[in-house]
C-alpha cells in the first residue's frame, strides 16, 4: 500500500506512449494472431508498469521494451501458442489495405500485388521458427542487427547468417513456388 | 577493393542505413563493376520491400482507444499486483495490537470477536479525516490457497493507498492458523454505512460486515 499508487498513470503514460506502436507490432509478430498479441501486449505492459522503476533509468528504453516483451514470449511461449503467419487468406488482407498496397490505379495490378503478398506469407509461414523470426525483426520490421543483439541476446554476426540462411531459403520456397525471385 | 564476399556480408548494414561512407563507396564501385552482386543487391532490395510491405499490410491497426485502456488495465492489474506482494507480506504473520474483528474458522464459520452491537455486527466510531488501522483476522483451520477477499467500501470511508476505490479484490491463501489483513481506513466524510469483505474459495464464499459510524 504505496502512496505512489495514487498516481497510476504519471509517468507510465508519458514513458511508454511513444513506443506503444512498435511494441503491438512486435506482439503481433511474434505471436501471429490478434487474441494472443494482445494477451502478450497486455501482459508486458503491466510488467512494466510493476517495473516503472527501471524504465526511468533505461537509455534506450525503445529496445529495452522490445527485449522485455520478447523474453516474456519466449519464457511463456506455450501461453502465446504461436500460431504461424499461415492465415494470410483474403480475410486477413482487409480490402482497403489490398488498396493501399497498391502504387497505381490500376485494378490488374491491386490485384497481383496482393496475390504475390499472400504467396509471401505462405512461404514465411514454412520458415522454421528462427528463420521466421529473424526475417520479422529485421526485413519485416526493420529493426537494427545491433537492436536484434539486445533484444535476443544472439551477437550480431550470428543474427547476419541466420538471416542470410533465412533468406536464401525463403527464396528457395519462392521459386519451387513457381513464383517470383 | 571490396570483394563478393565481403559485399554479402555489408549487404545487411546496408539495409540498416549502419554503412559508413567508405563501405558505402567501396559497395557501389563493386556493383557497377560486377553484375552478380548487382543483381544480388536488386533482387534482395526487391525481396526486402516486399517483406515491409506485407509487414504493413498484416499488422491491424488497433482502435484508437485500445492503446488508452491497455495502458489503464496495466496500470490496475499491476497495481494490483504490487498490493499482493506487500499484503501476502504481513499475512500470516503475529497478531498486532488492533482491533480484532473478524474470525474465520474451518469451513467458513462466521465467529465475529471483539467489539459488537447487538445485532452482532461489530462497530467502529471514527472522526471525519481521522485514520485508523483495522486488523482483520481470519482464523483458519484449513489451508486454503486461491482465495479472494473483496472488500466494498461504503461512500465516506477509503483504504489508505486505494485513493478512490470503491471495491477492492486481492487474490491469495490462507494458512493455518491466524491470518491477519491491516486494512488502514480513512474517514473522508460523515457516514454510517456497512463496510463488507467477502472471502470466496471455490464456489463457498462468507460475507463479513463491520458499520462504520464517522461523525
Ligand atoms: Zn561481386
Amino acid at each position: 500500500m504505496d502512496p505512489k499508487d495514487h498516481q497510476p498513470l504519471d509517468g507510465f503514460d508519458q514513458l511508454l506512449r511513444p513506443h506503444m506502436e512498435r511494441l503491438y507490432r512486435l506482439a503481433w509478430r511474434l505471436c501471429g494472431n490478434k487474441s494472443e498479441a494482445e494477451d502478450l501486449f497486455q501482459d508486458v505492459l503491466t510488467k512494466i508498469y510493476v517495473r516503472l522503476d527501471d524504465l526511468a533509468d533505461i537509455s534506450e528504453p525503445a529496445t529495452w521494451l522490445c527485449r522485455v516483451m520478447y523474453n516474456h514470449f519466449v519464457d511463456d511461449r506455450r501461453k502465446y501458442s504461436r500460431q504461424r503467419m499461415v492465415i494470410v487468406s483474403e480475410a486477413a488482407l482487409p480490402e482497403q489495405s489490398v488498396e493501399s498496397l497498391a502504387g497505381s490505379d490500376s485494378p490488374s495490378d491491386n490485384a497481383e500485388r496482393a496475390d504475390r503478398l499472400l504467396r509471401l506469407g505462405d512461404a514465411l509461414a514454412q520458415l522454421s521458427d528462427e528463420h521466421h523470426e529473424v526475417i520479422q525483426f529485421h526485413d519485416i520490421e526493420g529493426y537494427k542487427l545491433k537492436e536484434i543483439q539486445e533484444i535476443t541476446g544472439d551477437p550480431v554476426g550470428t543474427v547476419k547468417s541466420r538471416l542470410h540462411r533465412a533468406r536464401a531459403r525463403l527464396r528457395e520456397i519462392l521459386a519451387n513456388d513457381g513464383t517470383f525471385f | 577493393m571490396m570483394n563478393c564476399e565481403q559485399l554479402v556480408d555489408k549487404f545487411d548494414d546496408l539495409m540498416d542505413g549502419s554503412l559508413d561512407a567508405a563501405d558505402m563507396k567501396a559497395l557501389s564501385t563493386h556493383t557497377e563493376g560486377c553484375e552478380r552482386c548487382q543483381q544480388m543487391v536488386s533482387r534482395e532490395t526487391a525481396l526486402r520491400n516486399l517483406l515491409q510491405e506485407y509487414g504493413d499490410s498484416n499488422v491491424p491497426t488497433p482502435t484508437a482507444t485500445y492503446f488508452d485502456e491497455a495502458l489503464v488495465t496495466a496500470a490496475r492489474t499491476g497495481r494490483k499486483q504490487q498490493q499482493n506482494r506487500s499484503w501476502l507480506k504481513g499475512f500470516g504473520s503475529a497478531l498486532a495490537a488492533g482491533l480484532a474483528i473478524w474470525f474465520f474458522s474451518g469451513a467458513f464459520v462466521q465467529a465475529p470477536v471483539g467489539p459488537g452491537t447487538d445485532s452482532g455486527i461489530p462497530v467502529i466510531t471514527m472522526a471525519v479525516e481521522e485514520a485508523r488501522t483495522v486488523n482483520l483476522v481470519f482464523s483458519s483451520a484449513v489451508a486454503l490457497d486461491n482465495a479472494t477477499l473483496t472488500v466494498n467500501l461504503p461512500q465516506g470511508i477509503e483504504i489508505a493507498g486505494f485513493a478512490g476505490q470503491q471495491e477492492i479484490t486481492w487474490q491469495t491463501s490462507l494458512s493455518v492458523g491466524k491470518n491477519l489483513l491491516p486494512l488502514q481506513l480513512i474517514a473522508t466524510m460523515p457516514t454510517d454505512a456497512t463496510l463488507l469483505a467477502t472471502l470466496k474459495h471455490g464456489e463457498d464464499d462468507r460475507t463479513f460486515r463491520l458499520r462504520v459510524d464517522v461523525s
